[in-house]
């Protein structure tokens, strides 16, 4: 939930606050045993689409300005050149699907602790505070994959202060979470995480509601064969 | 005969009941007037009821805890709760007040709820009157009323110098020569002085030189007067001012003799601070002759002959004796001129022309609650709209609402050859004069253009003016969605999956004679594949809609909708008429209506799709409570267009007021 708190910005901090709906926030990291690899973030609005096209058509609902296609573009293409021009990431490519309303935005990155800054600068640039701290490093020789993950306090009581109508939007709405590998997983400390059966991926699946009030943490300590 | 009599007389007492109506005491030219009608508001719950209602143990614990007392009913608080409250305002080019009558059962229940009473009340034979800290507001009472007085300057007229200088009031700025500043300056503050000293004698003010004191009075009576004269602005005008002037000379006599003792070193040095203490002095004249006026005005309710606005026929002809509330404001037009000369050359009299009162009307009943709001129009105006209105809803649009499902819908009905006709008439008369005279010509030449380029006739056929857009209920739809699934080494695999979307089903219509037009765009749009045709049916192929949408001509209707099932069945002649009488009349009667049916929403939208259960049963729950919402356009009657808006009350509640009570209850829980 790092990365894409971009989208969220981009789609659903202003778009979804109405749409009392599914939508899918995934966040797949492929680690190389070198410590290089590539993210893909995908946020899928599908399953609402009736209703995002339809907010799409209005001006504002509930007291949210609705962005235009225009708009969404323009700050994604942002993101885009912000991401290029960010220390160790290259191959950077996005792609938007506004008829089922799906984005994707993916790179590639020399150390997987490129990516910790990124998110919360995004955020900063459009002027919202980050709802968690993660940090991901991996270390080569002891072969660990790390996600340390810290829910912000604020954002709790931010989201506890949006109205019900409001915050109904996030019951739907998924977390989903993949680390691939090429060397085997020998452990994954986080208790709701699942290992694939062919032992190179791991995935960690949640509510966003329920990360936003910390009620899960995404945490996670990955050991590799060595 | 004797019943006729008896009637008759019934009516006279009446007449003289309504004649003790504090009514009387609202002067003719008042702009604003709002009623609060306790006897209709106590009929439809006791005052008993409301002491124990949420609000009235609020009201009361609240008002006692203030004041250290014990109230345990509203009746403590001295007002007589059986007459009408009144709220008016009077607009003139230099004050405008905002003014209370409310009438009292008990004066001295009332004065109980001011502390330190002794103090602060003077008595004048019967009368009372108290200055709120501050001196911004007066409150005047005896036995039977209480007025509530309160005025702000116009600073747009102190702005003026000339005018101002009539009451010794500079407008200050830094430049500003000195010795004008300082010379204006001497002769305001005395002036205002002179007009001020004799109210506040109940602040303690020492008291002046006997001499100077006698002078205090005359020029005060004088200046009260003047400023009762300053209440009918507009139309004598004229007449009035050089009576004012005179008045002037005597204030402004009394002035320079005392000014003679202002030291003369104070002339000296308009440095900023200097300015600064001038300008608050100035300020402070400005607010003390608004003290005057206000006084000035208080006493002449009390005592003052003047015509009440009872002889004004559109307020008296707006009321309603049902109402529990009601609001007038007067002719948007007239006010518009009187104030306008204010406004130098940006204010054209003549704008607004046509544009009479407007009244509000709040009623409240066993069923419902009612809100129906008036404007009255010039006849000219009126006519053009009578024009306009002549048409009523197509007959056959009705068999479409089916009022068991229907969640709401909404019509119209114009002539549009008419207003096509009527419609630069109307333009001229609303914005000619804010175009100037000289724009006369070209203002008819546009309306010419207009004719000869629409053919109103031709217009009219292909689309006759009336439409209904309904919503008969909601149905389910299986859409389909991008998703993904994962493989045992969780490679994401894209899956379309489908699900059930609940979506209102609408229709709208509008009734054509002439449909070659668009006969002709659909024939464009089927080349240009923007439609699809099937049959006499079409759908429009664009992707930026949500839905799908279809249409349909048929019978000289244009229908479109998003259930191909309901159009289809409008295709083949199977809908069979299943609207409500209420449903009927209220399309058919009137040229505008609207209805919300929120029990045909309770329930239908499944929990998934508004956010979980528990939003699904607050929304639900919120639905129950809401009756029927309708708002409906009135046929014209002489010259006042009128519309009415009204929401039931749900089963189970004795009336409007009292679900109202219930429903602040809830809330604040």
């Amino acid at each position: 939930m790092r990365l894409n708190q971009c989208y969220k910005l981009l789609f659903f901090i202003a778009l979804l606050p109405f749409l009392s709906s599914c939508f899918e926030v995934i966040e797949e990291i492929s680690m190389k045993n070198d410590g290089t690899g590539d993210v893909v973030l995908t946020i899928n609005l599908s399953q609402s689409k009736t209703k995002v096209a339809s907010v799409m058509l209005l001006d504002s609902v509930q007291g949210y300005k609705v962005p235009s296609k225009q708009k969404i573009q323009q700050e994604l293409n942002e993101a885009v050149a912000y991401l290029k021009k960010s220390e160790g990431i290259t191959n950077v490519k996005s792609n938007t699907d506004f008829n089922n309303f799906i984005a994707t935005i993916s790179f590639s990155f020399k150390d997987v602790s490129n990516i910790n800054n990124i998110t919360k600068n995004i955020l900063a640039k459009q002027k919202i505070k980050a709802t968690n701290t993660s940090l991901y490093s991996y270390n080569k020789t002891s072969k660990t994959f790390n996600r340390q993950y810290q829910a912000i306090g604020t954002a709790k009581t931010e989201f506890n202060k949006l109205k019900p109508k409001d915050k109904a939007v996030f019951n739907g709405a998924t977390y989903t979470s993949i680390y691939r590998f090429e060397s085997l997983v020998t452990s994954s400390t986080n208790p709701a995480s699942n290992v694939s059966k062919s032992k190179k991926a791991v995935m960690l699946r949640s509510n966003i509601s329920d990360l936003i009030n910390g009620k899960i943490n995404v945490s996670n300590s990955i050991q590799l064969a060595k | 005969m004797k019943k006729i009599l008896f009637s008759f007389s019934l009516l006279l007492l009446f007449n003289l009941v309504k004649a003790q109506d504090l009514v009387k005491k609202i002067p003719a030219n008042a702009f604003t007037v709002a009623t609060i009608k306790g006897d209709n508001i106590f009929k439809l719950m006791f005052v008993k009821d409301f002491n124990e209602s949420f609000v009235g143990k609020k009201l009361l614990e609240g008002t006692s805890k203030s004041l250290d007392k014990n109230f345990t009913t509203i009746e403590d608080f001295g007002i007589n709760l059986d007459k009408n409250m009144y709220y008016f305002n009077q607009l003139t080019d230099s004050i405008t007040y905002n003014c209370f009558l409310i009438p009292l059962k008990d004066a001295t229940k009332f004065e109980s709820l001011i502390n330190n009473k002794d103090n602060k009340i003077k008595t004048t034979g019967d009368t009372k009157t108290m200055v709120l800290p501050d001196s911004t507001s007066i409150i005047k009472w005896n036995n039977n009323m209480m007025y509530f007085v309160t005025g702000s300057i116009k600073s747009s007229f102190f702005a003026d110098s000339a005018k101002s200088a009539q009451y010794g009031i500079k407008d200050i700025r830094f430049q500003n020569d000195e010795a004008t500043l300082a010379d204006s300056a001497a002769v305001a503050v005395d002036s205002a002085y002179v007009t001020t000293t004799d109210e506040p004698m109940v602040e303690a003010v020492p008291a002046p030189p006997v001499k100077v004191k006698a002078k205090q009075k005359t020029a005060t009576k004088k200046t009260a007067k003047k400023a009762t004269g300053k209440k009918k602005p507009a139309k004598k005008k004229a007449a009035v001012k050089p009576k004012q002037e005179v008045e002037e000379e005597v204030i402004a006599d009394a002035a320079m003799d005392v000014a003679e003792a202002v030291p003369a070193a104070e002339r000296a040095n308009a440095d900023y601070d200097l300015y600064q203490q001038e300008r608050a002095e100035q300020e402070a004249k400005q607010k003390r002759l608004a003290f005057t006026w206000m006084a000035a005005q208080a006493e002449q309710i009390f005592n003052g002959n003047y015509e009440s606005i009872e002889s004004n026929k559109s307020y008296t002809s707006s009321l309603d004796s049902k109402a529990i509330a009601e609001l007038w404001v007067s002719s948007l037009q007239d006010v518009y001129n009187a104030v306008a000369p204010e406004f130098g050359t940006y204010g054209k009299s003549g704008l607004m022309k046509g544009y009479g009162s407007l009244n509000a009307k709040l009623f409240m009943d066993n069923k419902s609650f009612r809100i129906s709001t008036g404007l009255e129009l010039a006849q000219e105006q009126a006519d053009s709209y009578k024009k306009i209105m002549n048409k009523k809803l197509n007959k056959n649009f009705l068999k479409y609402v089916n009022s068991e499902k229907a969640i709401g819908f909404m019509s119209y009905a114009i002539d549009t050859k008419a207003y096509l006709e009527e419609l630069p008439k109307l333009m001229k008369q609303t914005y000619g004069s804010f175009l100037g005279a000289r724009m006369d010509a070209e203002m008819d030449l546009g309306a010419d253009l207009l004719s000869l380029l629409l053919d109103e006739e031709a217009v009219s056929k292909v689309i006759k003016g009336d439409a209904l857009f309904v919503i008969n209920g909601l149905n389910s739809k299986e859409v389909t969605y991008t998703t993904y699934d994962y493989d045992d080494d969780y490679k994401q695999k894209e899956v379309i999956k489908t699900k059930n979307e609940t979506l209102p089903d609408f229709l709208f219509m509008f009734s054509s004679d002439d449909t070659r037009l668009i006969n002709k765009l659909i024939k464009y749009g089927v080349n240009k594949n923007f439609v699809s045709a099937e049959g006499n049916i079409y759908k429009i192929i664009e992707k930026k809609s949500p839905i799908d949408i279809y249409f349909l001509i048929k019978d000289g209707i244009v229908f479109f909708g998003n259930s191909l099932t309901e159009i289809q069945a409008i295709n083949s002649n199977q809908v069979k008429s299943q609207i409500s009488k209420t449903h009927k009349n209220l399309l058919s009667k009137n040229n505008f209506s609207f209805l919300f049916n929120a029990k045909n929403l309770v329930g239908k939208v499944p929990a998934s799709e508004i956010g979980g259960e528990e939003t699904a049963k607050k929304f639900n729950s919120t639905l129950e409570k809401m009756g029927n919402v309708y708002m409906k356009s009135n046929p014209i009657k002489g010259n006042l267009v009128s519309a009415d808006i009204s929401a039931e009350i749900p089963n189970g509640h004795e009336n409007a007021l009292k679900y109202l009570f219930s429903l602040i209850e809830n809330a604040a829980k």
